[in-house]
């Protein structure tokens, strides 16, 4: 479904590249998801394979479409949305998506229908300029579906949420996924990207460090940890032990031998703990 | 038809944003200045180019009674000097007297648009002031007409043209520009670019409501100001190539930049420059090529021939036809522009 080779790009047309021979396939039907700290470049590459931005270097190729000379036909089988919310403020979130919907030559889903699904029927008729941060976040987000996408871009589509709010689109995607939708899901939120991808690329500084899947990441990397409360001379303890180094092992030992553990629990590394140790970065 | 939604929901946009009630707004401003605060015609005095050739004694009174009538007199040394003057001041008239054979010969040079009463005033006027002084002549009198439109505007319609070329033209200049760069920063430039929509579409829908506002304040400026006296076909016709001309060197413009406090600085010169016709356009003796050359120059004069009782059709449709295809290049160029920078 998409084929990125080489690709560079470099906003100031020098040196300077926001990205750096990037290099992915995604095939029909995956979730993929981007995943690096802010500034890594990730709304950068899918503004490249969205059309967005201008192709620099490299090959892209999505939905079919070559996008150095595609057809905007190709806008057909793609929906894109964005990190920022850019819907018209003055025009309420029908008239936003009635129009938006005009625009596809293909059959177009019922805007009331996926105002509903993201909690917005209440307010279909006011001004979008009235909306919360949230909100506006939200229609963006069902905008982008209304075309029945093959391809759907989400640029972080969870930041900014209210859990409740968040989990209903990660419901959303997972449905999408279940029809055969192919996502590429950019975001710098772990848990998000553990749920829903099949595949994870970290990206960092504008290249891609290391393309996998969630669980054999934790597989490959993943050391298999445990979390003990215990009572050291009446005070409560806390540690998180290694169950491979062989100085946390004797350790735990101890612990348990001298009977005081209160609470004891195995531990999955997590997929930031695995991105902070490839990387050597954080997310945030 | 994506063209039309694309239109129909900018007009939506633009009838909740406040650009296009300026600019109906300042149109009814105009009007209201114009009808009760400008004076039909502004100099109700009459200049009179004089060139008298007399002969000592006579040559002083002469002069004398003729200031004393009340007109502003300017004395010339020859009839050409006259004519020259008379073709450069519009609201003018002039005089040649000569004394032959002890007959005094009136030469009136008048400029062709004066109506009979008008000419009898001045006439009996200033004969009357030299018969008092000149006692015992005889007289003989001759009207000469100058060659050229034998029509005057009133000085109200005549600031219509002005009107007109800057509000119905070039004032979609520079809203169109500021419409682009709202959808820039609203961002919703980039939602349109990831749709089958083209940029051609989302381009031509805004020009679409700047001739939407450009045509009615045109229109309502006219029909107040000059009521029945316009051709409103031509000027229908003229305000659209106008307004596509000006919309399109907007956009062509603003193609080359990404915020509109980076284009302001050309679009506010673009129009100062434009705006340097009208001085030509009131001073013809004032006409210098650099200004002769600017689009409004033909512009003006164009939306002038419209309210002549006799237009200059030819003039008007070379106008039409001329400012279409700048339009209709200004476009292309800003298309093949914006292809590439409407999301950067
Ligand atoms: N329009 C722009 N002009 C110049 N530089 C830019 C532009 N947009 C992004 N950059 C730079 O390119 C790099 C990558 O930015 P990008 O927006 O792709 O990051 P990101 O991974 O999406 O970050 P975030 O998680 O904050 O959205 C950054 O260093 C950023 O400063
Ligand atoms: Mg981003």
């Amino acid at each position: 479904m998409i084929s990125v080779k080489g690709l560079y790009h470099s906003y100031s047309h020098d040196e300077k590249y926001a990205v750096k021979d990037a290099n992915f396939e995604i095939s029909k039907g995956e979730v993929f998801g981007f995943l690096g700290p802010s500034g890594a470049g990730k709304s950068t590459t899918q503004g490249v394979m969205t059309g967005l931005l201008q192709l620099q270097k490299g090959n892209v190729t999505v939905a079919g479409y070559d996008v150095k000379r595609a057809s905007r036909t190709m806008f057909n089988k793609i929906g894109v949305s964005f990190e920022q919310s850019n819907v018209y403020g003055k025009l309420t979130a029908l008239e936003n998506l009635e129009f938006y919907r005009k625009l596809f030559d293909v059959s177009t889903r019922d805007p009331k229908e996926l105002l509903e699904i993201v909690g917005l029927d209440h307010v279909a008729t006011q001004r979008v300029s009235e909306f919360s941060k949230g909100m506006k976040h939200r229609l963006t987000f069902i905008r982008s579906m209304l075309n029945n996408p093959e391809m759907w871009f989400l640029d972080e589509p969870t930041t900014g949420l209210d859990p409740a709010i968040a989990s209903v689109i990660k419901e959303i995607v997972k449905g999408e996924k279940k029809r055969g939708t192919t996502v590429f899901l950019t975001t710098h939120n772990m848990f998000v990207a553990d749920e829903l991808c099949d595949r994870v690329a970290f990206i960092i500084d504008g290249e891609i460090k290391l393309i996998d899947s969630p669980r054999n990441l934790k597989l490959q990397y993943g050391e298999r940890l445990v979390e003990v409360e215990y009572r050291d001379n009446g005070d409560l303890k806390k540690e998180t032990l290694s169950f491979i180094d062989e100085k946390d092992k004797h350790h735990l030992n101890d612990i348990v031998n001298t009977g005081k553990v209160e609470m004891m629990h195995t531990k999955e590394a997590t997929l930031e703990e695995i991105f902070i140790k490839v990387t050597g970065k954080g997310l945030q | 038809m994506k063209l039309l939604y694309s239109f129909l929901k900018d007009m939506q946009l633009s009838l909740k944003s406040f650009y296009i009630y300026i600019e109906l707004g300042f149109a009814l401003v105009f009007v209201a200045v114009m009808l009760f605060a400008v004076p039909e015609n502004f100099e109700p005095r009459v200049t009179v180019y004089a060139y008298l050739d007399l002969e000592g004694p006579n040559q002083v009174m002469a002069e004398e009674s003729l200031t004393q009538e009340g007109y502003e007199v300017i004395l010339l040394l020859s009839r050409e000097e006259v004519e020259a003057e008379l073709a450069d001041n519009r609201s003018s008239v002039g005089l040649a007297v000569a004394l032959e054979d002890g007959t005094i010969v009136y030469d009136y040079i008048l400029q062709g648009y004066e109506d009979e009463k008008f000419k009898n005033i001045i006439k009996t006027s200033i004969e009357s002031g030299f018969a008092k002084e000149m006692p015992g002549y005889e007289n003989v009198t001759t009207v000469t007409t100058l060659e050229g439109k034998g029509e005057k505007l009133s000085d109200r319609l005549n600031i219509l043209p002005v009107f007109l070329a800057l509000n119905a033209a070039f004032m979609g200049l520079f809203i169109i520009a500021s419409y682009i760069f709202l959808d820039k920063d609203e961002g919703t430039i980039k939602a349109f670019a990831v749709t089958p929509a083209k940029v051609w579409q989302y381009l031509l829908g805004k020009m679409g409501v700047m001739l939407v506002s450009g045509l009615m304040s045109g229109l309502v400026a006219t029909a107040f100001i000059a009521g029945l006296k316009a051709h409103y076909l031509h000027l229908i016709l003229l305000l659209i190539a106008c307004n596509a001309f000006g919309s399109a060197l907007g956009l062509f413009i603003a193609s080359f930049f990404d915020t509109m406090t980076k284009a302001m600085g050309w679009l506010y010169m673009s129009i100062i420059i434009l705006a340097f016709a009208a001085v030509s356009y009131y001073m013809p003796a004032f006409s210098p090529l650099v200004i002769r050359m600017l689009p409004s120059y033909p512009m003006l004069f164009a939306f002038r021939e419209t309210l002549y009782e006799v237009s200059d059709l030819r003039y008007i449709y070379a106008n039409v036809l001329g400012f279409s295809l700048a339009g209709v290049v200004l476009f292309l160029l800003s298309n093949w522009r914006f292809k590439k920078t409407l999301t950067v």
